[in-house]
C-alpha cells in the first residue's frame, strides 16, 4: 500500500498492531529454539527460563486483542485493513498455541535420561530445525507481505509430516528396546507430536497471510505427508 | 440474479464546457438497492439526476448517450418527462415537503396524474403511502397539519411517502440521511430494506458504512468516471481497483 | 523576573479593560443616536398629525340654524295630498324666502339680503328634500335644521376674527347681531357634516364635499388594480420562471427597474399624448386615470413580485418536478402561492402610492370643477389628492378645514392599506412556516 491513511492515527494504530504481531512472533521463535536446544542437550537448567518466557508471549496476546477491539470499534476497517485486523487476530492465536507447545516440550525434558541414542536425537533435531525454519519463514513472509514465501511454508508442511513420521519411528524403536524406557518414551512421543502440531499452527499462519494478501483462501487441501495414526 | 431495470451506455454529461460524466456504463438491477459512492463532485448526483431527467431543469446541462429503463430509451425528445417522473421518483438530501398539509403533500402527485378520482380513493392512496413509509401511525391523527411541522426524520419519510404515492418503479435517493440524526437514519435504512422488495432503489451516499448496510450492488465514481462496480460485499471486502480500495479505507486525498 | 511579568500582565489587563470600556461606550452612543433619531422622527410625525387634525377635524361638523318651515300648499302651487312627482315639480323658492325672513326682523331689502346670506345657498334644496322625504308634512309646520352659510360656519367654529373693522370683514355688524341673537336663543347647532361625504365639489364651502373625489378615486384605483395586477403578476412569473436567461431578459429587467423610478408626471404626459390626444378617450375620467396609474404601478408590482418568486427556494420546485408535475404546474401550484404574500403586500403598497398621485392626474385634466358624483368610470370626476390641490388654492376660509379633512381621509386610507399589507404578509408567512 503505497499511500497512507488520511488520518495519521489510523495509520499508526495499524502499524502498532503489525509490530505487536511481529514481536510476538519473534518471541515465539526464540522460545521454540530454546526449547528445541534444551531437548537435544537434555539441559534441565533452562526449563524454568523457558516456562517463564511463555508469560511474555501471553501478555502480547492480550495486548493484541485490545488493539484489535479498538481498531474495530474506532475505524470500522474495510477491505485490506479489515483483513489485516482479522488476520492479526488469527495469527496471534496460532503463535500463542505454538508458545504453549514449546513450554509443554520444555516440561518434558525433566525426566529424560542423559544418554539418549544419537539417531533418535538427530531425527528429532532435524524435525525441530525444520519447524523452526518454517516459523522463521512464515514470520518473514508476514513482515514483507510475501505471498510466495507464505505459500511455500504452506506447502512444506508435507515435509514436516514426513520428518515427524521418521522421528516418531525412532522413538517407538527406542521404546520397544527396553521396558525401562517406557516412562520417558511417552514424553518423547508427546514432544514429537507437539512439534508436528506446531508445524500445523505455522501452516495456519501461512494461510492467514495468504488470505490477508490476496483476499481469498488458498485452494485445495493442505499437502499431507505420512501420518501416524493416532 | 435479478433482471436489469436501468441501463446506461456511454453516458456523458456536460455543464457548459465542463464535462461532469465520462462514458458511464452502469446497469442497475430490479428490486435491488444500488449504492453510488465517491468523493464530492465525482458525478454520482449528476448520474442519478439523469435517470429522472432532473438535469433538464438546468439550462447549461447537456446529456449524450443512452439510458434505458426496461429497454426504453429515456433521453429521446419524444418521451414525456412527466410520465417518466411518475415511474421514477426522487428523494432529496434535505427533506423538502411542500408547505401544505400532510394529506395534501401525499395526494398532490396522484391528483395531477389523474389517479384517485374520488375522495375515498385519495384517502386510500394517502394511507397506503404513509404506511409503506412507516409514518402512518405517527401522523394518522394529524393529517391536516402542515408537513413542515414534522421533525427532520419524519419529514424525510414524508418525502419518501410522497415519492411512493404515484406508484413508481424506481426510487432515486440523493444522500437521504445526511441531514438526519442516527435514530432517524436507522429508521430510513430499515425502510429501505422493506422498500427494496417492491421498488428498484438507487442511493447516493457519503457514508461507506451505510452503503455496506443497505445495498446489494455498489458503484464507485471518481472525477466523473465509474471506476468500479460490483457486489457490495466484494467492493468493501476485496475491491479489484486500487483507487476503490484507497477511497474506502480512507487513503484518499 | 516574575515581578516584571506580573506587572506586564496587570498592564495588559488594564489596557484590555480600557478597550472594552471604549467599545461599550461606542455601542451606547450608537444606541442613543438611534433612539434619538426615532424620537425626533416621531416628534415630527406628531407635529404633522396634530397640525392636520387641528385644522381638519372641524370639517366633520357643520353649523346649522333651527328654523320653522310651514309647507304652505298655496305657495308651492300644489293641492293638499299631492303626489311625489307633483311636489318634485313644485317651486320652493317662495317658501324658502318666507321661512328665512321669518327668523329675524329686517327693515330694508339690504338687511333682508344680509339675513338670507346667513343661510346656505342650498337652503331651498334642503327645505325641498325634507318634504320629499316625508310628504305628510305638506300643510304642516315643522322645525328644520338649515345649514348655515360658510361664513357663519367659520364664525361659529371660531375661525373668524370678529374684531376686524367692518369693511375688512365678510360679515357685517348686522349679520353679527343676528348671529348673536340666534346664539342666545339656542338656534345655532352643530351637526354631523354628511355633506362632506355625500356632495361633490362646490363653490360654496359649506356644501362642498369629497363625494365626487371619493368615487373618482375609487374607480381610478379599481381600474388601476384590474389592469396592473394581472399583467404585472403574469409578467413577473413569465420573466422569472419561464423566460430564457439571456441578454434580452436582462435588458428588460433593467428597464423595469428604471421605470419604477420614473417621475409620475411623465406618465401624465404619456397619457395626455396617447390616451387623450391619439386614442381620444374622454378627459378627466377615472378610466384614463386608471390606465395612467396602472402604467405607473406595473413596475412597482413587478419588482416585489419577482423578488418574492426568487425567494421561493429551488427545493420546492424540485420537489414538485420530481413527483411528476409539469413546469407550469410546479410554478402555479407551488411557487406562486408561496410568493403571494410578498406580491400582495407589494401590490397594496403600490396601490397606496397610486392613491396619492396628483401630478399625472392633473395633466389628464382632473383639475376640472366637477360637481356631480360620477356614476360610471367614463364620467368626468376628480380624485382625492387633486381635490386637496384644488381646494388649497381657493380663497374661502371654509376650504382650509376641508382641505385638511381630505388630507386626513387620504392618510387614513393609506395607513389602513399599509396595515393590510403588513397583516396579509404576516398571515401568509405564518402558514408557510
Amino acid at each position: 500500500m503505497s499511500n497512507e491513511h488520511t488520518v495519521k492515527s489510523y495509520e499508526e494504530e495499524l502499524q502498532h498492531l503489525t509490530d505487536s504481531v511481529i514481536k510476538m512472533g519473534s518471541l515465539t521463535e526464540t522460545q521454540l529454539v530454546d526449547s528445541m536446544d534444551a531437548i537435544i542437550k537434555v539441559d534441565k537448567d533452562s526449563i524454568d527460563k523457558i516456562i517463564k518466557s511463555d508469560e511474555e508471549i501471553n501478555k502480547f496476546r492480550s495486548k493484541i486483542d485490545t488493539q484489535i477491539m479498538t481498531l474495530l470499534v474506532k475505524r470500522a476497517p474495510m477491505a485490506i485493513d479489515l483483513r489485516e485486523t482479522i488476520s492479526s487476530l488469527k495469527i496471534s492465536q496460532d503463535l500463542e498455541r505454538i508458545g504453549d507447545l514449546s513450554k509443554s516440550n520444555a516440561k518434558k525434558i525433566k525426566p529424560l535420561p542423559l544418554d539418549l541414542p544419537e539417531e533418535l536425537l538427530s531425527n528429532l533435531k532435524r524435525l525441530g530445525d525444520l519447524v523452526i525454519k518454517q516459523l522463521n519463514d512464515v514470520i518473514d513472509s508476514y513482515v514483507n507481505k510475501n505471498f510466495d514465501k507464505a505459500k511455500d511454508v504452506w506447502e512444506k508442511d508435507e515435509q514436516v509430516d514426513d520428518l515427524t513420521y521418521i522421528a516418531m519411528e525412532s522413538v517407538i524403536e527406542f521404546l520397544s528396546k527396553d521396558k525401562k524406557n517406557l516412562d520417558f518414551s511417552t514424553h518423547l512421543i508427546f514432544a514429537t507430536k507437539n512439534l508436528e502440531r506446531a508445524g500445523d499452527h505455522i501452516t495456519n499462519i501461512a494461510e492467514s497471510i495468504c488470505y490477508l494478501i490476496k483476499g481469498e483462501y488458498l485452494k485445495g487441501n493442505r499437502p499431507k505427508g505420512k501420518v501416524i495414526q493416532e | 440474479m435479478s433482471d436489469i431495470k436501468i441501463k446506461s451506455k456511454n453516458l456523458n454529461v456536460y455543464y457548459g464546457n465542463k464535462q461532469a460524466l465520462f462514458d458511464v456504463n452502469l446497469d442497475l438491477n430490479e428490486k435491488e438497492v444500488t449504492a453510488l459512492i465517491g468523493p464530492s463532485g465525482c458525478g454520482k448526483s449528476t448520474f442519478i439526476r439523469c435517470i429522472n431527467r432532473m438535469n433538464d431543469v438546468i439550462d447549461i446541462c447537456k446529456v449524450t448517450g443512452n439510458i434505458e429503463i426496461d429497454g426504453i430509451e429515456i433521453n429521446s425528445k419524444e418521451l414525456d418527462v412527466v410520465s417518466l417522473r411518475e415511474r421514477v421518483g426522487m428523494v432529496f438530501q434535505k427533506p423538502n415537503p411542500f408547505p401544505k398539509s400532510i394529506y395534501d403533500n401525499i395526494s398532490y402527485g396522484p391528483k395531477i396524474h389523474g389517479k384517485g378520482e374520488s375522495k375515498n380513493e385519495l384517502d386510500e392512496i394517502v394511507e397506503n403511502s404513509l404506511r409503506k413509509a412507516a409514518l402512518w401511525e405517527e401522523v394518522k391523527d394529524r393529517l391536516n397539519e402542515p408537513g413542515t411541522g414534522l421533525s427532520g426524520g419524519q419529514q424525510q419519510r414524508l418525502c419518501i411517502a410522497r415519492a411512493i404515492s404515484v406508484n413508481p418503479e424506481v426510487i432515486l435517493m440523493d444522500e437521504p440521511c445526511s441531514a438526519l440524526d442516527p435514530i432517524a437514519t436507522a429508521k430510513i435504512e430499515e425502510l429501505i430494506d422493506e422498500l427494496k422488495k417492491t421498488y428498484t432503489i438507487v442511493i447516493v451516499t457519503h457514508s461507506m458504512a451505510q452503503a455496506v448496510r443497505v445495498s446489494q450492488k455498489t458503484g464507485f465514481f471518481h472525477l466523473g468516471k465509474l471506476i468500479e462496480v460490483g457486489k457490495t460485499e466484494k467492493i468493501f471486502k476485496n475491491p479489484d481497483n486500487k483507487m476503490t480500495q484507497d477511497y474506502i479505507t480512507g487513503r484518499f486525498g | 523576573m516574575w515581578l516584571k511579568e506580573l506587572l506586564k500582565n496587570i498592564e495588559k489587563n488594564m489596557t484590555k479593560e480600557k478597550r472594552l470600556k471604549k467599545r461599550h461606550n461606542a455601542e451606547k452612543r450608537f444606541r442613543f443616536y438611534g433612539l434619538a433619531s426615532i424620537f425626533l422622527a416621531l416628534l415630527f410625525v406628531l407635529i404633522l398629525v396634530q397640525n392636520i387634525f387641528s385644522k381638519g377635524s372641524s370639517a366633520f361638523m357643520k353649523t346649522a340654524i333651527n328654523v320653522d318651515v310651514f309647507y304652505d300648499p298655496e305657495l308651492l302651487g300644489v293641492k293638499n295630498g299631492a303626489t311625489k312627482d307633483e311636489i318634485l315639480e313644485a317651486d320652493f323658492f317662495d317658501i324658502t324666502i318666507e321661512t328665512l325672513l321669518k327668523t329675524y326682523p329686517t327693515n330694508n331689502l339690504d338687511e333682508e339680503n344680509q339675513l338670507i346670506d346667513l343661510f346656505t345657498t342650498d337652503a331651498e334644496l334642503e327645505i325641498k328634500n325634507a318634504l320629499i322625504n316625508n310628504s305628510n308634512l305638506l300643510g304642516k309646520t315643522v322645525s328644520l335644521e338649515i345649514t348655515s352659510s360658510d361664513d357663519i360656519d367659520q364664525l361659529h367654529k371660531g375661525n373668524y376674527p370678529r374684531d376686524l373693522p367692518e369693511e375688512r370683514r365678510r360679515i357685517s355688524n348686522f349679520q353679527l347681531s343676528i348671529y348673536d341673537n340666534f346664539l342666545e336663543n339656542k338656534k345655532i347647532i352643530k351637526n354631523f357634516n354628511n355633506y362632506f361625504f355625500k356632495n361633490g365639489d362646490s363653490r360654496d364651502p359649506e356644501i362642498a364635499g369629497i363625494g365626487g373625489a371619493l368615487v373618482g378615486s375609487f374607480y381610478s384605483i379599481l381600474i388601476c388594480l384590474l389592469l396592473s395586477f394581472p399583467i404585472a403578476v403574469l409578467a413577473s412569473i413569465y420573466l422569472e420562471e419561464f423566460a430564457p436567461k439571456n441578454k434580452i431578459t436582462d435588458f428588460i429587467e433593467i428597464n423595469i427597474n428604471n421605470l419604477a423610478a420614473v417621475p409620475s408626471i411623465v406618465y401624465g404626459l404619456l397619457a395626455l399624448q396617447i390616451l387623450l390626444a391619439t386614442i381620444q378617450l374622454p378627459r378627466s375620467t377615472p378610466l384614463v386615470a386608471g390606465i395612467t396609474l396602472a402604467l405607473m404601478t406595473l413596475p412597482r408590482i413587478i419588482i416585489p413580485c419577482r423578488a418574492s418568486l426568487k425567494a421561493v427556494p429551488p427545493s420546492i420546485r424540485e420537489g414538485a418536478l420530481a413527483v411528476g408535475a409539469s413546469k407550469f404546474q410546479s410554478v402555479f401550484h407551488h411557487v406562486v402561492p408561496l410568493a403571494l404574500p410578498g406580491t400582495l403586500s407589494g401590490t397594496i403598497i403600490g396601490l397606496a402610492q397610486a392613491l396619492g398621485e396628483t401630478a399625472p392626474l392633473i395633466l389628464i385634466g382632473m383639475v376640472a370643477f366637477v360637481v356631480d358624483i360620477p356614476s360610471t368610470p367614463i364620467d368626468p370626476s376628480s380624485s382625492l389628492p387633486v381635490q386637496v390641490y384644488l381646494w388649497s388654492e381657493s380663497a374661502e376660509r371654509g376650504f382650509v378645514e376641508k382641505t385638511s379633512a381630505t388630507i386626513m381621509m387620504l392618510l387614513s386610507f393609506l395607513i389602513v392599506m399599509n396595515f393590510l399589507a403588513v397583516y396579509l404578509r404576516q398571515k401568509f408567512e405564518k402558514r408557510w412556516n
